[in-house]
């Protein structure tokens, strides 16, 4: 996969998220899996490798879903791509927030949106569905990351994992794997 | 009104602690707005957390929400800000430097070892969703028509969303 980097315009890019920003309801992975087809399969911006790098950081940093979104816009377009990303991501929640708070700071009523998220939910979940599939087949390849991959889904569905320790568990165990290797070779 | 710099004083702390982990936030800033300024009441910090939820971004925009309440669009504006400057430094910290440590052997490694984990994560946030939010038939059907337009079709996710939003719209 080639990316095509210098290209991108700050306009594109601040396009491009604010629109992420304005339809991935759900947040968190369904942001991410936004992020993955427009600007992975899409738009070919960012490899599939380096979008999921930048993932295990912003996994590890804090909110990820704006943290994948200022990666690949720095990625793109260095501090200003990356700043202009993760504006144009907020911007569309922002001013959703304000205007709902106005609506209930003014009313004492919450605004009925949640009959349209129950459209949206079940569509998200087939996105992300359908992201962890293509990653995981070239990001799988034989038993030892098979199994990586499983337990790290049982240990956040079942045992109710902070997704942030489970990946450092994860990197603890690939760093000390990678040691290992190197001394054995 | 309180003091945009105040508030930004706040929040840019808030933020720096968030970059710890998302879940945090929600003990934090309810001790913050509610007991400690009495800006909101319990009842409306519990509104916003919801209203909060119900927008793409993170759920840090419940920032937006309470600098709202104590110092109007200004307040929002300057809470919303402030509270994400720390993460997005650091991301961007770490995107300067990305190309540079992939070339140090180890961490590459323990990079490409972490990935598999990620597609296991992405997998669970699908689950845990699922979980949560898909109660009949009809949310299966939305699924499966979901999942095949992804999968086999080059629709644009935009619109296959929106469209799901009116589906639910009209549904429900």
């Amino acid at each position: 996969m080639e990316t095509s980097k210098q290209t991108v315009s700050l306009t594109e890019i601040f396009l491009t998220f604010a629109k992420i920003g304005l339809t991935g309801f759900g947040g968190g992975m369904a942001i991410v899996a936004l992020v993955e087809r427009i600007c992975v399969r899409q738009k070919g911006w960012i490899t599939s490798e380096q979008f999921m790098h930048g993932l295990a950081f912003g996994q590890i940093l804090g909110p990820f879903s704006l943290n994948v979104c200022t990666f690949t816009g720095h990625h793109l377009r260095g501090i200003r791509g990356g700043l202009v990303a993760a504006v144009g991501f907020i911007t569309p929640s922002f001013l959703l927030v304000s205007l709902l708070s106005w609506i209930y700071f003014s009313y004492n009523q919450l605004p009925q949106l949640q009959a349209a998220l129950k459209g949206t939910n079940p569509v998200i979940i087939g996105l992300i569905v359908v992201v962890a599939i293509d990653m995981g087949r070239t990001q799988i390849k034989g038993a030892n990351s098979a199994l990586l991959a499983l337990a790290a889904f049982g240990a956040t569905v079942f045992l109710k994992l902070n997704a942030a320790w489970v990946l450092l568990a994860a990197a603890l165990w690939s760093l000390a794997a990678s040691i290992w290797r190197r001394r054995c070779s | 009104m309180v003091s945009l710099l105040i508030l930004a004083w706040i929040y840019f702390r808030i933020g720096l602690i968030f970059v710890g982990g998302g879940y945090v936030l929600i003990p934090l800033l309810n001790h913050i707005m509610v007991q400690q300024y009495g800006w909101l009441t319990l009842r409306e910090f519990l509104d916003g957390l919801a209203l909060s939820q119900l927008t793409p971004g993170p759920l840090a925009m419940l920032a937006t929400f309470t600098g709202f309440r104590a110092g109007g669009f200004p307040g929002g504006l300057v809470a919303t800000v402030f509270i994400f400057l720390p993460c997005v430094t650091l991301m961007l910290i770490v995107g300067r430097n990305y190309e540079r440590l992939k070339k140090i052997d180890l961490i590459s490694s323990t990079l490409d070892g972490v990935l598999p984990a990620i597609v296991g994560l992405v997998a669970a946030a699908a689950w845990n969703l699922g979980a949560s939010s898909l109660s009949g038939a009809r949310e299966f059907i939305i699924l499966l028509i979901g999942f095949g337009l992804f999968k086999w079709t080059r629709v644009s996710p935009m619109i296959v969303i929106i469209g799901a939003g009116l589906v639910g719209l009209l549904l429900n």
